[in-house]
């Protein structure tokens, strides 16, 4: 038990392990934001595993040509908006099933990613985001070297958070965007153009899915190979049911499950070769089954919702899964 | 806006299902033509390989049947949670726990002899398909919790479970380098049928025919199609939905975990990838089949030819994902296809045109 505790404080003193934290949090919190954002008007999209893979392929690729990691993350973004589109025209416009389409969505995604980035497996990144200085601030000790020295996307991330909680609280468009995703029907009623808000929701959706994909090669990894996404989609899926649609919760799940992916890899007491004794793990936890908790986290947080929801509506958009045909009000 | 809408055809297109495969497929092989273009292929020299590899022999339809094995039974699975109007995502994982399982066995049991070896394992795997999916089950019929989502994630958990084993306490000691596990013993494997394929073809039709005969003509048929249209109806006549929809999600885990013994049958070990995205290629499987035993069969013996024809394109330096892009776009283009059955697509009157860009 002393050593566990022990280990506890090696471990919170491990910049490297905050700011992986804090990588892996950026990136779950950005995925999972455009699924807010997607569902909030009423549609599921099962894709963002596949959403993210194309992002990620896209984003290196432009990285490679471009040079510039703000060139390569908007392409990816852009094309991963249009790419989403796909799964807006057949479920919201046509009316298809919107699990269905949006699996659809995710097989075709890593498909595509596997085979266009074929010849990237091998090349050297051409782009990447460097830790932003942000002068006296990065020199606390503490949050220094960790926090306020994330790089720029970090930043952007919590502005695009914000923004988000804004837009959807606070603005026409964010009612509109509600109302769209309670009761289409209502919506409908009232003015609000349904199909076209659903399409614009899930490319917005789908351009904040290719902001993380692509972040994952040009900071985390940097590289791209075809099973780099490796279930951080469905991770993103599961942060908007734990965090109850609501973008500040959000925040709070990607921060604890990006820490589950950074405290994962360092209960190995292989760790300790050439280390200080100081600076030493000795628990040995398994890294695979620390990778299981997220996921397990996010069932248990559906059971208790559940069970703590009889008596209280429901904090889902009501409207989710259920497509939307004017004649059959 | 476009001039056109969709208005409800008065019956359904008859045959329309069928129609919309076909122009799913046909929209898929176009895109994929472009894409193998656009990658320095001849569409029309790939897609020959392809079919040929697939129909071409006896020895090609041999391949295709063992792939539409996992496919046909993988889609039954979800067809049958389907069929009540719920979705079992959890497949791809079930299969890993009837791999797991059946593995177990095969190691508790190395010297068995084959007919009492491979019959325990399939069990097995079945049981272990069904404890994966008895979770969900259990949550959704007693507390309401979606079983999208927690299936969803018990395939990650599973995904990870093997790795763990694989790599951990399964992970056989001879082998040097990158961890595998040891291999099962000879005598698991499934006897062959003819060529290449094994007697797993038979106990996939098998299972397909008595689940479309039940689905079809029984009254546990019948209750799942009224618990599936209308939870009120089925509780009005007196349908216990909540032992239903356990029953029906376990059933369906039991039957993926099924594929996971099955693959175990024709492969020398337990890998991470035993599964390969066999589960989901079922939920495709199951949405074009609408859901009915029949038609699962039907496309997965032709999603089975696809998958045999992207292996064997990789040797032109055709990656084996081109299989992936069209099954999901033979789905997608098919769900897109399938509202013409349903709707039809009329021009919209000057008058209803001019007062819809009033209100723009």
């Amino acid at each position: 038990m002393i050593t566990f505790l022990s280990d506890i404080g090696v471990l919170l003193s491990d910049t490297g392990m905050w700011k992986n934290l804090i990588e892996f949090g950026i990136l779950l919190f950005l995925a999972a934001l455009g699924e807010v954002i997607a569902e909030k008007s009423g549609v599921l999209n099962l894709g963002v595993e596949g959403m993210m893979a194309v992002g990620a392929m896209t984003g290196y690729w432009a990285g490679i040509q471009t040079g510039s990691p703000w060139a390569a993350i908007i392409i990816a973004a852009v094309a991963v908006a249009l790419f989403a589109t796909l799964h807006g025209v057949v479920s919201v416009v046509l009316g298809a099933d919107q699990v269905v389409s949006g699996l659809a969505l995710t097989i075709l995604g890593l498909g595509l990613a596997a085979f266009l980035g074929t010849d990237l497996v091998s090349q050297a990144p051409g782009a990447k985001f460097d830790d932003l200085s942000l002068g006296a601030l990065s020199e606390l000790p503490g949050v220094g070297p960790t926090l306020f020295s994330m790089d720029a996307m970090g930043w952007v991330a919590l502005f695009f958070g914000a923004l988000t909680w804004f837009v959807i609280n606070r603005t026409r468009a964010g009612l509109n965007l509600r109302a769209v995703g309670e009761s289409a029907a209502t919506a409908d009623a009232a003015g609000t153009p349904v199909v076209g808000t659903r399409l614009i929701a899930v490319a917005i959706g789908g351009a904040f899915a290719g902001l993380a994909g692509a972040y994952l090669t040009l900071k985390i990894t940097p590289s791209w190979n075809e099973s780099i996404v490796g279930g951080l989609g469905w991770i993103a899926v599961a942060l908007v049911i734990f965090g109850a649609w609501r973008p500040g919760r959000v925040l709070i799940g990607a921060l604890l499950f990006g820490g589950l992916i950074a405290v994962g890899p360092r209960f190995q007491t292989r760790r300790c070769n050439g280390d200080e004794i100081t600076n030493c793990i000795t628990t040995e936890i398994n890294p695979i089954l620390v990778s299981m908790l997220p996921y397990l986290l996010t069932i248990l947080v559906l059971v208790v919702l559940s069970i703590r929801s009889r008596n209280r509506p429901s904090v889902a958009p009501a409207a989710i899964g259920q497509a939307y045909r004017r004649e059959e009000r | 806006m476009f001039g056109l809408r969709l208005t409800k055809r008065e019956t359904p297109l008859p045959g329309g299902q069928i129609l919309a495969f076909a122009m799913g497929l046909l929209v898929a092989l176009l895109i994929g033509a472009v894409l193998l273009v656009v990658a320095d292929h001849s569409p029309l020299a790939i897609y020959t390989k392809m079919a040929d590899a697939a129909f071409g022999s006896p020895q090609a339809w041999s391949t295709t049947l063992n792939q539409a094995v996992p496919l046909g039974l993988a889609g039954l699975a979800v067809a049958v949670a389907g069929s009540m109007g719920l979705w079992n995502i959890g497949a791809e994982g079930q299969i890993i726990a009837g791999a797991i399982a059946g593995t177990w066995v095969a190691r508790i049991g190395p010297d068995l002899a084959g007919p009492v070896l491979i019959p325990l394992m399939i069990i097995a795997a079945v049981f272990g398909g069904a404890v994966l999916a008895l979770g969900p089950a259990l949550a959704r019929a007693h507390l309401g919790v979606n079983e999208i989502i927690t299936t969803l994630m018990l395939n990650e958990v599973a995904i990870r479970m093997v790795r763990y084993l694989v790599n951990g306490p399964w992970k056989d000691p001879t082998s040097i380098g990158f961890p595998v596990a040891p291999e099962l013993p000879e005598q698991s494997a499934l006897p062959t049928l003819f060529e290449r394929a094994n007697i797993g073809v038979l106990i996939a039709a098998a299972v397909l025919l008595v689940f479309g005969y039940f689905a079809a003509r029984s009254k546990w048929g019948f209750e799942l199609r009224v618990a599936g249209s209308s939870e009120k109806a089925a509780e009005y006549v007196g349908i216990s939905l909540k032992r239903k929809v356990l029953t029906v999600l376990v059933l369906s885990g039991a039957i993926a975990g099924m594929v996971g013994g099955l693959r175990l049958g024709s492969s020398d070990r337990i890998v991470e990838g035993i599964a390969e995205g066999w589960g989901f290629a079922g939920i495709i499987v199951a949405a074009i089949a609408l859901m009915r035993p029949s038609g699962v069969a039907a496309v997965a013996i032709a999603f089975g030819a696809l998958r045999v024809g992207g292996v064997a394109i990789k040797g032109q330096g055709v990656p084996a994902s081109i299989a992936e892009i069209l099954q999901a776009l033979v789905l997608l283009g098919a769900l897109g296809a399938a509202v013409f059955t349903t709707y039809r697509l009329d021009r919209t009157s000057a008058s209803s045109n001019a007062s819809e860009g009033a209100v723009a």
